[in-house]
């Protein structure tokens, strides 16, 4: 996957890209507006994360400029302001996704992996790891060709797992994907730690192998092993 | 006391002393006036009394009047001093008066009178002479001037007290309207205090002065409120770093268990950080009503959604939830909707015990919440202040703050009760 990330904030900019580089992804970065404009009308990218608030410009313009050129980019924005309007704009522009800073990288990729996924498979909505097979129209999984019951938020998480697959996913960032930023009242994140015991249960009993292991006490990793 | 009563109370009083004075001095002037007029008439007398003797050699005849009466009598020659004196005069009831001879006793009355006694020489023969006239008519006009007086000093009074009032009213008109533009001045809205229509300076300039002031309270305000709003926008992009590069540490694996519980507890402070910073954007969002964008929302609904939200953390704290929902429906911002039910619903959660109890009832008139806690009441001024909480709670401290404001923003009310064991939040429709 080609994925371009425009974002002015050094720092934010770096930890972005090296947590969406590998596992076949490539990474490029712009800082600017003018750097951004330019690159998008030479590449195509699979997914470009738009900061909108850019030095030199308004990142909606580059936005309004892919969809004046029906680059078929997936486009996701990030930004700063948690306005309806902005996000409303957003999306009426084209944009794919909207996500407000700051934001867990684990969740980002989760949204990107969407975005790709919805570009990429027109047509095709199984999702494939190993002998896990989920079928994102009918919110069905199998494992090899027996069917697996999950709860709504069960079945969230997993997809979560593996849009992060290979990468420790803190605790507050699995809590603030499943129960929105309401979950402040709840310091011990004892209620994920079943859940995560359920899915994996219900894998292995289903014949899966084991992909989740606990990282740390800090949180938890999908990966094979 | 108002000033119109104060006024009037100082004007009745100095009126009443100068009135008074004056009309003691009138009464005195009239008094005297009408004395020395009286004296002038026994002197008068007097000259013809000599008159008459000199001219005839005898003691004139005497008639006695009703208002006068003349003796003289023998005496020792130079024994008589002449000397104007007060006394009485005994009055004589008219002979055909027997309503008041038989109502009376004796044959008359006495009345004020003035004497002169003076004495005459005839035929080396010294008389007293003793002349006596009634001041009653006197008397009758200093009482009749004394009424008139009085009636024109009431009446006058009156019309003081009438056209101070009415003047009074119009003329501090300009003020109660500034002082109704001030009860309903808020700092928040839009509104601004008009110009007043007036040609009194004291007033133009006090409307002057209060639309100033207001003003620039206004604008202060406003530049605090700019002021939270891009502070709070600028540590949104810091947060957002930490918490990338916190995402990005612990790729790095290999942990010792002492690294990952000081991970652990940034990710909560930047956690708490973050949610602490979102909700001064929001509530700057609230007061500046922002959140403008309003729908049919049905309550029921949305509490049941909310309450599946947080199905694990009620299960968690082994919490007993019973809900009684009636259909209500309101026409407000769902996101706000949101918000408010859920920062009432994770109160309730928070500051309840493990096996506590929740009651939601939504009826047509009120939304209730109830709670089990800490059997205290909270101080229920201080709980809806920014930053008041309790010291073990790990919340913002805005919540309720957040909360009241959406509540206001929605034209509702926000109110706590505590009815032991239960802590009450009730949010009224009306």
């Amino acid at each position: 996957m080609k994925i371009l990330i425009i974002e002015d904030e050094e720092g934010l900019r770096e930890s972005i890209e090296e947590y969406f580089t590998g596992d076949g992804n490539v990474c490029e970065t712009a800082s600017t507006y003018q750097t951004a404009l330019s690159k998008i009308n030479l590449y195509r990218y699979d997914c470009i994360l738009l900061d909108i608030t850019l030095p030199d410009g308004n990142g909606m313009n580059i936005l309004k400029s892919l969809k004046e050129h029906n680059h078929p980019d997936g486009v996701l924005v990030i930004s700063a302001k948690n306005s309806l309007d902005d996000r409303l704009d957003g999306l009426n522009l084209g944009a794919d996704d909207y996500l407000v800073k700051p934001f867990h990288l684990s969740e980002l990729k989760a949204r990107v992996s969407a975005i790709i996924r919805r570009k990429t498979f027109n047509g095709s909505n199984l999702l494939l790891f190993n002998e896990i097979t989920i079928d994102l129209l009918a919110k069905e999984v199998k494992v090899g060709k027996s069917p697996v019951k999950f709860t709504r938020k069960e079945y969230a998480l997993l997809l979560y797992f593996l849009a992060n697959k290979g990468k420790v996913v803190s605790k507050n960032a699995i809590a603030e994907h499943l129960w929105g930023d309401g979950i402040d009242m709840a310091n011990n994140f004892d209620f994920i730690y079943s859940h995560i015991k359920n899915i994996r249960k219900k894998l292995m009993e289903a014949g899966s192998g084991d992909y989740i292991q606990a990282a740390y006490g800090m949180g938890y990793k999908f990966s094979e092993q | 006391m108002k000033l119109i009563t104060r006024y009037n109370r100082v004007n009745f009083f100095t009126t009443i002393i100068v009135m008074l004075i004056t009309g003691v001095i009138y009464y005195q002037a009239i008094s005297w006036i009408l004395a020395y007029q009286k004296d002038k008439d026994l002197r008068d007398e007097e000259q013809e009394i000599f008159d008459n003797v000199n001219l005839n050699h005898h003691l004139p005849q005497t008639f006695e009047t009703r208002d006068q009466h003349i003796s003289f009598s023998p005496a020792p020659p130079g024994s008589v001093k002449r000397v104007f004196l007060d006394t009485t005069f005994l009055k004589k009831w008219d002979k055909d008066d027997l309503q008041k001879r038989r109502h009376h006793r004796g044959n008359g009355r006495y009345e004020p009178a003035r004497a002169l006694i003076s004495s005459v020489t005839i035929d080396h023969q010294y008389f007293k002479i003793l002349i006596v006239e009634s001041t009653v008519e006197s008397e009758d006009l200093i009482q009749l001037i004394l009424i008139i007086t009085l009636a024109v000093v009431l009446l006058l009074l009156l019309i003081l007290f009438v056209t101070n009032r009415l003047i009074l009213n119009k003329l501090w008109k300009p003020f109660y309207d500034i002082m109704k533009e001030l009860r309903l001045f808020h700092i928040a809205d839009n509104r601004e205090i008009p110009q007043l229509d007036t040609k009194i300076d004291e007033f133009k300039e006090l409307n002057l002065t209060v639309t100033d002031m207001a003003g620039r309270a206004k604008h202060d305000y406003k530049d605090l409120k700019t002021f939270t709003e891009n502070a709070s926008h600028e540590l949104l992009t810091p947060i957002a770093v930490i918490n990338s590069k916190l995402d990005s540490l612990i790729q790095t694996e290999n942990f010792s268990e002492r690294q990952s519980k000081l991970l652990n507890d940034l990710y909560g402070a930047v956690s708490r950080l973050n949610r602490l910073n979102q909700s001064l954007l929001l509530l700057v969002k609230i007061e500046n009503r922002l959140m403008q964008e309003q729908q049919q929302i049905n309550l029921r609904e949305l509490v049941e959604e909310i309450i599946a939200q947080f199905d694990e953390i009620f299960q968690d704290k082994e919490l007993k939830v019973k809900c009684t929902l009636s259909e209500k429906e309101i026409y407000a911002s769902p996101y706000l909707a949101e918000v408010l039910l859920s920062n009432l619903i994770s109160n309730a959660i928070r500051h309840n015990h493990k096996g506590g109890e929740i009651i939601i009832t939504l009826t047509q008139d009120k939304l209730v919440i109830q709670n089990t806690g800490d059997g205290i009441a909270l101080n229920d001024q201080k709980i809806f202040t920014r930053f008041h909480k309790s010291s073990q709670s790990e919340g913002s401290g805005l919540g309720l703050t957040i909360s009241r404001q959406i509540c206001e923003n929605f034209g509702f009310s926000l109110d706590y009760q505590f009815q032991s064991p239960f802590h009450v939040f009730t949010v009224n429709f009306k």
